[in-house]
């Protein structure tokens, strides 16, 4: 069962997602931490964060709209009291940083690489960056590539870059960051919805506009890890509305090294427990004794 | 590996449920019963569940409801929720037939702090905000040595049509002062205006008030309280999609030490505050 992004060994291709497993203690009770590939922690941004007024989440079809803002309680704080907890398990720790600005991201990287049971930086490029007209660091090649490069320059970790589904053309994005020297991708992040009270004529959500999880973004998602599979020779992490084994292992044989598992810890608890067993029978079932031997096997049709 | 320090998993808090009985008892309001296996830990009045129907993924996310009632037993344990039908997802409830399975994560969140408790103890209710404090209530009246019972309770309805709950109440209270928006039960008069009318009959030395109900009830009475020094515990409602802490969906704006303030976690760092500390207007408007 065991996969390698890059330098980053994982026991198991099954990963949280980022801002859907908090720092890990809040599912202590609930599955095992020694049994997950990795832990993706919450977000982490130089100073602590307020995160966005309420109301912020609502449930769609087949999914939900977040807008937390990024709430956390910042880097230092992390690795203060976070970090001791998390570096008790055989789960890889992988750390989520995200900024406003490019300095941010340097200072926060700066910070985290010589954490003790640190494993990998997560960077997210999925933010706004507010010195650019806040538009996000993730919708143009260059400033992906310049965010990687800064991350890269200041930690000896692995470096994930965490895409954003919001742009014309995803695999360009994986491009830039691949030649800035990341390790690896992972995709997607939400994508970017609102829904409106039918009462009120106002949206659901204080910040108008979320991000969009679940089931519903699966197929989506499905297309731009095989897209971008395709098109990079990094490792790829895919994401975005797994619930299953059987969504996972979809991932998987598109190309995806890994897999993250985000809102479905919310439906379900367990689900990543589910998941790896499932992953495991699979192989099982089908006479499979290497996940590696599956994936990126895709068969394509002949036209 | 981390050797010797290796963490040990504990058992995780999520039941299968059989229904029992999933009753109507009002319009719109029902009551339903849930047989759940008896290692589902005894609850602490204000906590709730995260519910959703075995195997269903429409609706999408579980729904948090607080805990009615509770009674444990060898072979299984009974769980009452009183809820209303709202939306989407109580609604699907509503339509659920005896032998139906559910699935219940908890009990979740933070109970009412019951360490020193004043001779006077005063509920405020509105709607289905009567749930966690008859639970409360229950509890109070089984360590109380004494049968007469010293709480003092204001349950607010809009209506006769949507009163629920009452006869359990009226069980465990010295008083039980109803009142309903259009006085068809009880007074008339929103629950904290009528209770307003009774607070010189208090003094927050005696007096400790514990408050649930929809925003703009609980919005009035800390407009009531604001100058007073009286305690009160609220029970908060909000929007949830884990319940557990980890998706940061259901904050609240709490007053910090600091005279600033910060977003908490209605499931995890609630869903009782102190009626004092929050914070109601939205911040940015």
């Amino acid at each position: 069962m065991a996969v390698k992004i890059g330098r980053l060994k994982l026991n198991n291709p099954v990963m949280t997602a980022s801002g859907t497993f908090g720092y890990g203690e809040e599912y202590a009770d609930y599955i095992d931490l020694n049994k997950l590939g990795a832990i993706v922690v919450k977000g982490l941004s130089l100073k602590p964060r307020l995160g966005n007024p309420p109301p912020r989440i609502m449930e769609t079809t087949g999914g939900m709209l977040n807008a937390v803002g990024l709430q956390n309680i910042g880097v230092d704080a992390f690795i203060e009291e976070k970090m001791p907890f998390l570096r008790q398990y055989d789960a890889k720790i992988v750390a989520n940083i995200y900024g406003e600005t490019y300095d941010d991201y340097k200072k926060v990287a700066r910070k985290l690489s010589s954490t003790k049971g640190l494993h990998a930086l997560e960077v997210n490029i999925s933010c706004p960056n507010v010195k650019n007209g806040g538009l996000s660091f993730g919708s143009d090649p260059e400033v992906a590539a310049r965010v990687t490069r800064i991350v890269k320059d200041e930690t000896p970790l692995p470096v994930i870059v965490k895409l954003t589904p919001n742009v014309t053309d995803i695999a360009a994005i994986a491009e830039a960051v691949e030649k800035a020297g990341a390790d690896a991708v992972s995709l997607i992040n939400t994508l970017t919805g609102m829904s409106v009270d039918l009462k009120t004529r106002r949206p659901h959500l204080r910040n108008i506009t979320g991000g969009l999880s679940g089931p519903a973004i699966k197929p989506v998602a499905l297309r731009m890890v095989w897209q971008v599979a395709q098109r990079v020779s990094i490792p790829v992490i895919g994401l975005g509305g797994i619930m299953t084994a059987e969504d996972a292992l979809e991932f998987l044989i598109v190309g995806a090294r890994a897999v993250q598992i985000g809102t479905a810890n919310f439906v379900n608890p367990q689900a990543t427990m589910e998941i790896v067993e499932g992953i495991r029978n699979y192989l099982v079932v089908n006479k499979i004794k290497d996940i590696n031997e599956i994936i990126g096997t895709f068969k394509i049709p002949l036209s | 590996m981390s050797g010797a320090f290796k963490k040990v998993h504990m058992a995780g808090n999520i039941y299968i449920g059989e229904i029992i009985g999933n009753e109507e008892i009002q319009e719109n309001c029902f009551l339903m019963r849930i047989k759940i296996p008896p290692r589902f830990e005894k609850p602490l009045p204000g906590q709730f569940v995260m519910i959703r129907i075995a195997g269903l993924n429409d609706p999408f996310l579980s729904r948090p409801i607080s805990i009615y009632s509770f009674s444990s037993g060898k072979q299984s344990s009974l769980l009452e929720l009183l809820y209303r039908v709202v939306g989407k997802g109580t609604q699907i409830m509503a339509g659920l037939i005896e032998g139906s399975q559910v699935e219940i994560n908890g009990p979740l969140g933070n109970g009412f702090h019951t360490k020193s408790l004043k001779k006077n103890i005063v509920m405020i209710s509105g709607g289905m905000g009567i749930a966690p404090l008859s639970l409360f209530l229950e509890t109070l009246s089984r360590k109380s040595s004494s049968s007469s019972s010293v709480a003092i309770m204001y349950p607010g309805f809009q209506s006769l049509s949507a009163a629920v709950g009452l006869e359990k109440v009226r069980k465990v209270c010295r008083d039980v002062n109803v009142c309903t928006d259009d006085g068809t039960l009880g007074k008339k008069g929103f629950v904290t205006q009528i209770f307003q009318k009774d607070m010189k009959n208090f003094t927050p030395e005696n007096t400790s008030i514990f408050a649930c109900g929809p925003k703009e009830m609980l919005k009035a009475l800390a407009k009531l309280l604001n100058k007073s020094k009286f305690v009160c515990q609220v029970s908060l409602e909000e929007r949830m999609a884990c319940g557990t802490g980890a998706c940061m969906g259901c904050a609240v704006a709490v007053k910090d030490q600091r005279g600033g303030f910060a977003y908490k976690r209605v499931c995890a760092d609630g869903p009782v505050f102190n009626l004092a500390d929050i914070i109601w207007e939205d911040k940015d408007q």
